[in-house]
């Protein structure tokens, strides 16, 4: 064979080559399916094709498009807020493979689906703690006033008569705190569950220190009474009265805790 | 002979290769925000984000995907509330879609235009600048993206009456490999 011959051979071989492999390679895979499935004999009319490619970049001008992601919708609910016009890259010639979705990320509907009445239950459980954490704090005040009060409260025998009102500004102060204590925990008693995740964190402490505080707030008023009582009758405080004092002590230091753990950790920064 | 038939197939092989499609996929990912408050400072870290990018015709679309419920702040009260502030549970998927020329995926730096959608808003971040190290077949990226509550109009939760920072950063640290 001549040279010439040859060269033609080889010519047309390599031609012939490029066109096979450029027709299995150029066809990707959606458009395989789509062929597959019989859905492209609408987009395969010559009467739609267009006679060249379309650059993406020119379809994006023509649509006033300046986010390249105006292109992605996987879910229209998570749209709210965007409002933005249907894409024509969307009905793009099919040879342009679609931008992923939250479907290609494996995200399950049951991930990416809106859920209003655990977003209204959520909405409840923080309205309610809020005035749990502002009632919380009020109550300090006339928790503290009853501590200081308590100095004026048992009798002094050196007067030789009973000093009867430090001892009902001390009751008062602390009949006050409790039937505050009371309306603050009623507010985190009510408040609608979410979840079921286990407490982390400070709040964990601050669920813990409940089993202190809570007991101390109904024993302290009973051994009050009891010391009140008592002392009424020119009796010194004696017996379980007489833990009164420490027990109240006791419920003031955990509930002040219970306050300082649901804030940490506090950083000083302004 | 031989040597024809080793030239026409590299030939149509670059050919082939030229019109291919590519795909990214996140391997592994830490996403953390920052909050800022006079009396705390909070970060919450994510390591559930998935991510899919398609390469085609020289032009990548990536998307990455959280829920908003996989941050981690160490407190489930503070988490729960940062929940029902962003919306957590009508919008539970923060997506964040960026488009990037496939010749600058071998880049040591990224210059990304962000869309961040969150608590049912959208955002759009211009110019975020990601550092990218490229070891074998991974790809390391790390940034910030300059976010703040008041982008996605969140009414920013307070704390003693004094509400939180507007600015709420967050780092990105991830491992993308081409598939």
């Amino acid at each position: 064979m001549t040279s010439s011959r040859r060269f033609a051979a080889m010519v047309s071989k390599v031609f012939l080559g490029t066109m096979g492999f450029t027709v299995l390679f150029a066809t990707s895979p959606p458009l395989a399916a789509q062929l597959l499935s019989g859905e492209s004999t609408v987009k395969v009319d010559s009467a739609t094709l267009p006679d060249a490619p379309i650059p993406t970049d020119a379809v994006l001008a023509a649509n006033d498009l300046s986010s390249p992601a105006a292109d992605f919708s996987s879910n229209p609910d998570q749209q709210a807020g965007q409002g933005n016009p249907p894409v024509a890259g969307a009905q793009e010639p099919h040879q342009n493979p679609a931008p992923p979705s939250l479907e290609d990320l494996g995200m399950t509907p049951e991930q990416t689906k809106a859920d209003p009445d655990t977003q209204a239950r959520l909405d409840r459980h923080t309205r309610m703690l809020k005035i749990h954490q502002r009632l919380g704090l009020i109550t300090l005040a006339p928790l503290a006033a009853a501590c200081i009060s308590s100095a004026a409260a048992p009798p002094d025998p050196r007067k030789g008569k009973e000093n009867t009102v430090g001892r009902e500004i001390h009751t008062g102060l602390g009949s006050l705190s409790v039937v505050m204590y009371g309306l603050t925990a009623s507010y985190a008693i009510r408040a609608p569950r979410v979840g079921n995740a286990p407490a982390r964190g400070g709040i964990k402490v601050h669920k813990y220190l409940i089993y202190i505080h809570a007991p101390g707030m109904i024993l302290t008023p009973i051994l009050g009474a009891m010391a009140y009582s008592q002392a009424s009758n020119g009796e010194k405080v004696h017996g379980i009265a007489s833990a009164h004092t420490a027990v109240a002590w006791t419920t003031v230091a955990s509930y002040s805790a219970a306050v300082v753990a649901v804030s940490w950790p506090i950083h000083l920064k302004f | 002979m031989r040597e024809n038939r080793l030239l026409a197939f590299l030939l149509v092989t670059l050919t082939a290769f030229a019109q291919a499609d590519h795909s990214w996929i996140l391997d592994q990912s830490t996403l953390t925000y920052h909050m800022s408050h006079p009396l705390h400072e909070v970060d919450g870290v994510s390591h559930a984000a998935k991510g899919k990018g398609v390469c085609h015709a020289g032009q990548c679309d990536f998307l990455l995907a959280v829920p908003v419920k996989s941050f981690d702040s160490g407190d489930s009260n503070r988490d729960l509330h940062m929940l029902q502030a962003t919306r957590g549970a009508e919008f539970p998927i923060v997506t964040v879609r960026f488009r990037l020329p496939e010749a600058a995926l071998a880049a040591a730096t990224l210059d990304c235009d962000l869309e961040v959608q969150f608590a049912g808003n959208t955002a759009h971040y211009s110019h975020v600048v990601f550092r990218q190290v490229i070891q074998g077949t991974e790809h390391h990226i790390t940034g910030t993206v300059p976010s703040t509550v008041s982008d996605f109009k969140i009414d920013p939760p307070s704390f003693f009456t004094v509400p939180i920072k507007n600015e709420i950063p967050v780092r990105v640290d991830m491992t993308w490999h081409l598939s």
